[in-house]
């Protein structure tokens, strides 16, 4: 069901997610914790009756917030992330705490402590991440509505990989306040849904003004649903070139450029943008080394002194470093590292203030290009979800994933609303496209979302296990 | 990058690293290398670092007013370990 | 030898406002253990800091009124270290872009005016607090997240009076303008003092030691005349001095050892990515600064220029806050600003120590002592009569009321208090005739004997002069 289907359903919807919810989760393995009482509050709101999973990185008031890393394992958040505010004054209905990367800071969702989260298209591969365990319940039918996070590509991803719509808003769009960080600069609020209008329709309850985050945006925030009207001729599409030029799964290929010149048949502007390849390969150097060094401070309120698994020890040092060392995953603990490493006096001219820099070049980059087209457009991953087993570490430097899979980052860089959405299949597999539009024009980009949708028909995808 | 420099910066972070995780991190510090590199490849010459996805300045301030508290109840409802109303670690001044 | 001090202070200043630097929870002083905190300044997941107006506010009147260049946009940074008292694991604080630069403030040094040069002044927030017991620590979140501002002079004191006066000075001039309670023994200001010691007229400094744990002026200037002296003869031994923090012994009245300095320690500082920079509009800079309330140094004039007071009077109305915005009130319902301040400096504080109470807890208006200084002021009743009128008018009695509850206008009918002289005079032959072999004293007996027959209400002056007249005329 999605989002309409659940309202008319009424109480019945929830009772159905839930059903789902329980039944399906020895084989998705998506949920961290169910919540069984949950009611709607607003039986008039604009989300009334719905069902909605949750990322475990929203503190949820009363219910345990993990972010699926054992260092928060037993806490349990005393108040409401302000998106958990407006979704319930909206009629929402909480039906379970989704899984994710530990501490969001992953892209396959294989770092969870509850283990993989998995595909509902194929058990045997990854969700993708960090939102895992949201694009997966939406994917599999349990609740047409997720909130997820996206840092550098942590909704847009999975939402590839899974077949479902993933929106980013614009930075600051969505408060960020009662959501656990990963890096302060980049992360966002957004969300799952199965098709563009219901994006647009969940904008308007979730975005607005919060006193409580000092970054968040005084831009008005318009009924998003009802402005999706649009014409292809009036819409202008830029192709990044760099993302296609390095694809080697031709078949993706194939299915992004024939949607490209059906899109250009029905009267769309196509234009080629091609960026200095050098930034292009620059943009995941960038996006880690910030991301790491910005996570490695976030997180240094995890110590076991008020909150949290805590350990025993002799002395103050003891108990924090107990604490740390196992509440912490091996992976976690490595990427704090090279992030604590990049901020120290000696190196942030070189590292952290360098990638910093880089950030500025690319988004004045990017910017310069969106300013002559309405959305920039690429396929979202350049292969389908892989196999959990084979999760090898990936070669991390050729120019195909430096560029095909982590261009999204752009729009964490610049704050742009990015959305993905299925483009087509292949073996099977669902694969997705990414538009980013310029700050603030959500209405531009779902328009061209809108239009996207309606050319391949992909809507409303389910795959129930 | 020596194991015992990794030590220590694993210390400076309020934890402990296993052999494996030592060995493991030095390839990480390798990969480090490589993508500062790429970095190195663009020109940043008279670019200012970028702190925020918008170069916006605010205007907003809170008005100093009490609007928020946490009972000490429900301040202290997580916590390890608590007595009298305190958090409570061992000593921590010797 | 010939060595010289040089001295550099660190002052931290709990701002006095309602709620914390960047979270909405109220702060009350003694309110029990952690009752004064929300989830941001417990530093739970997922929270974000709200900067307090009223602090901004208070930090950029802080700088006005030290002649510092003020920043009107407001940013922040984080300085990351691990502590029980430090909930985030890192405190937002202002390392790069404090909110004011290059100011002075000036001392008065025995009659000799010196400027000491301020650094910087920045915002930041304080840690919590936390109790030793034998084997463990509690920790209070109350105070963690209260608003500070850190104000860094330049090390331009040279003596440890002059250290005493500079922070005296700050002490008084933060409390007079309402940003802070300024009180080291409460905690609201603390002071750390980093000290050098070199030969006179030399270029290079000494090592710098940092002493800590002063909870007084005074033992400021204990403090560091110790620390001269300890550091005068080490050098003279030819021995070194180490790069160390020491604390102030209270009992011993010396500096004693706390830690070595071990290199600088890497607080990784980066600008706060929560908080984007705050703009401060010229204008409301503007407003703020016209409001603010007047400072010490121009009150001390305009009690001097304006009211004729003397330098001396003057400094001790100033000396508390209490006592000249009692004065600045009472002052507005009276013309005579020399009587209004003799009787507030003496008789009210005599009274009020003598009844074991301070201005605040007596019941003594402004207006009151104002109508008491009127009523002696147009000799309507004696100063006398008036210290029987004050203290009842502690208890809160209103002055018109007792003086004529008591019948208590003074008598100045000069030919009434003739009657009351010539009577004494008869009763009294030894005392006029002790007079006239020269005992002065025995005049002073004589009107005292005038001013007791007539209840005190006779005009000491007029009965004065009449037993003057009248012993000339014997």
């Amino acid at each position: 069901m999605n989002i309409s289907e659940a309202k008319k359903l009424k109480e019945e919807a929830v009772i159905k997610s839930r059903m789902m919810a329980k039944k399906s989760n020895e084989k998705l393995n998506a949920i961290v914790t169910l919540i069984e009482d949950d009611k709607c509050e607003n039986p008039n709101g604009k989300l009334a009756n719905v069902p909605i999973a949750v990322k475990d990185n929203f503190s949820t008031s009363n219910i345990r917030t993990t972010a699926c890393s054992n260092i928060l394992n037993n806490y349990i958040a005393p108040y409401d992330a302000t998106a958990i505010k407006k979704i319930k004054e909206a009629g929402a209905v909480m039906i379970a705490k989704s899984s994710m990367d530990e501490l969001a800071m992953g892209g396959s969702n294989l770092t969870a402590n509850i283990g993989p989260c998995h595909n509902p298209y194929d058990l045997k591969r990854i969700s993708g991440g960090s939102s895992g365990g949201s694009a997966v319940l939406v994917a599999s039918g349990v609740t047409p509505l997720a909130l997820g996070t996206d840092t550098g590509d942590s909704i847009r991803k999975p939402a590839a990989f899974c077949g479902v719509v993933g929106t980013k808003p614009s930075y600051g769009r969505i408060s960020r306040y009662g959501v656990i960080p990963y890096a302060s600069s980049l992360d966002h609020v957004g969300y799952f849904t199965t098709n563009v209008q219901d994006a647009a329709l969940a904008l308007e309850v979730l975005a607005g003004r919060d006193d409580l985050d000092m970054t968040s945006s005084y831009e008005e925030v318009l009924e998003y649903s009802k402005l999706l009207d649009y014409e292809y001729k009036d819409l202008t599409f830029g192709v990044i070139d760099n993302v296609v030029d390095v694809l080697s799964d031709l078949e993706v290929k194939e299915t992004f450029l024939k949607l490209i010149a059906e899109l250009e048949e029905k009267g769309a502007k196509i234009k080629h943008i091609h960026f200095d390849n050098d930034l292009m390969k620059a943009l995941f150097p960038t996006y880690f080394i910030i991301a790491n060094a910005e996570a490695t401070a976030n997180h240094s309120n995890l110590d076991g002194v008020r909150f949290g698994v805590s350990k025993e020890g002799e002395s103050m040092e003891e108990v924090m470093i107990n604490s740390r060392t196992e509440g912490f995953s091996s992976f976690i603990k490595k990427r704090f590292v090279v992030g604590s490493y990049s901020l120290f006096e000696k190196n942030q001219e070189r590292v952290f203030k360098k990638a910093q820099k880089v950030r500025r070049v690319v988004c004045e980059s990017v910017l310069k290009e969106l300013s002559k087209v309405d959305v920039l457009i690429a396929p979202a991953s350049g292969k389908v979800a892989p196999y959990i087993q084979n999760e090898e570490k990936q070669d991390e430097l050729t120019d195909e994933y430096l560029i095909a899979e982590n261009h999204m980052v752009i729009a964490n860089f610049a704050g742009l609303p990015s959305i993905t959405l299925p483009m087509g299949f292949k073996d099977g597999l669902p694969l997705g496209v990414n538009l980013t539009a310029k700050a603030f024009d959500e209405v531009g980009m779902f328009k061209c979302a809108k239009a996207f949708e309606d050319l391949t028909g992909l809507k409303d995808l389910v795959k129930e296990v | 990058m020596e194991k015992s420099k990794l030590e220590e910066y694993a210390n400076h972070l309020m934890f402990r690293l296993s052999d494996e995780e030592l060995a493991s991190l030095e390839d990480d510090f390798v990969t480090l290398s490589a993508q500062i590199a790429l970095l190195d490849k663009i020109d940043t010459s008279d670019v200012e670092a970028m702190v925020y996805p918008f170069d916006v300045k605010t205007t907003y301030l809170r008005d100093d007013e009490p609007d928020h508290v946490l009972s000490q109840e429900k301040a202290l409802a997580n916590a390890p370990k608590q007595r009298q109303g305190h958090f409570v670690l061992p000593r921590v001044v010797k | 030898m010939e060595y010289q001090m040089t001295i550099g202070i660190e002052i931290h200043m709990e701002l006095n406002t309602k709620t914390k630097m960047f979270s909405g929870a109220p702060y009350h002083f003694k309110a029990e253990a952690n009752t004064c905190v929300n989830e941001v300044d417990l530093a739970l997941p997922g929270t974000l800091p709200a900067v307090n107006k009223e602090a901004v506010k208070k930090a950029i009147e802080a700088c006005t009124a030290l002649n510092l260049k003020i920043d009107p946009l407001v940013r922040f940074d984080r300085k990351n270290y691990y502590y029980s008292d430090l909930p985030k694991g890192y405190q937002i604080t202002q390392q790069f872009h404090p909110i004011g630069r290059d100011g002075y403030l000036t001392i008065l040094d025995a009659n000799e005016v010196k400027k000491i040069g301020i650094e910087r002044i920045h915002m930041e927030e304080d840690t919590a607090k936390q109790f030793h017991l034998h084997d463990l620590s509690l920790i209070d979140f109350n105070r963690a997240g209260v608003p500070l501002i850190e104000i860094v002079s330049r090390p331009d004191m040279h003596t440890a009076k002059e250290a005493a006066l500079y922070v005296d000075k700050l002490r008084q001039i933060m409390s007079y303008i309402g940003v802070s309670r300024a009180r080291m023994d409460e905690g609201s200001m603390r002071c750390d003092i980093n000290v050098s010691l070199s030969l006179k007229d030399s270029k290079s400094l000494g090592t710098k030691v940092e002493i800590k744990n002063l909870n007084s002026i005074a033992n400021i200037e204990t403090a560091l005349n110790y620390e001269f002296e300890r550091q005068k003869a080490l050098l003279e031994n030819n021995e070194e001095i180490m790069q160390e923090t020491r604390r102030f012994d209270e009992k011993s009245q010396t500096t004693v050892l706390m830690r070595q300095k071990e290199g600088s320690v890497d607080y990784k500082y980066f600008p706060e990515p929560n908080i984007f920079p705050i703009l401060i509009k010229e204008e409301e800079i503007n407003t703020i600064q016209k409001s603010m309330k007047e400072l010490p140094d121009v009150k001390l004039e305009r009690y001097q220029n304006q009211m004729g007071l003397s330098a001396y009077d003057a400094s001790n109305l100033l000396s508390d806050k209490e006592l000249s915005d009692f004065f600045d009130e009472a002052i507005s319902h009276t013309s005579n600003a020399k009587l209004l301040c003799n009787m507030l400096l003496s008789e009210v504080q005599g009274l009020l120590s003598k009844k074991n109470e301070s201005l605040s807890t007596s019941k003594l208006t402004p207006q009151s002592l104002a109508k008491i200084v009127e009523l002696v002021d147009t000799k309507t009743i004696s100063s006398k009569q008036a210290k029987e009128v004050l203290e009842l008018a502690l208890d809160g009695e209103d002055p018109l009321k007792i003086v004529k509850d008591k019948g208590m206008k003074q008598n100045s009918s000069e030919d009434e208090i003739l009657k009351l002289v010539l009577e004494v005079m008869d009763e009294n032959p030894q005392s006029i005739a002790d007079f006239k072999n020269g005992k002065d004293r025995a005049m002073g007996f004589l009107v005292g004997q005038v001013m007791k027959k007539s209840k005190g209400q006779a005009n000491p002056a007029l009965a004065s002069k009449l037993v003057k007249e009248e012993l000339a005329k014997r």
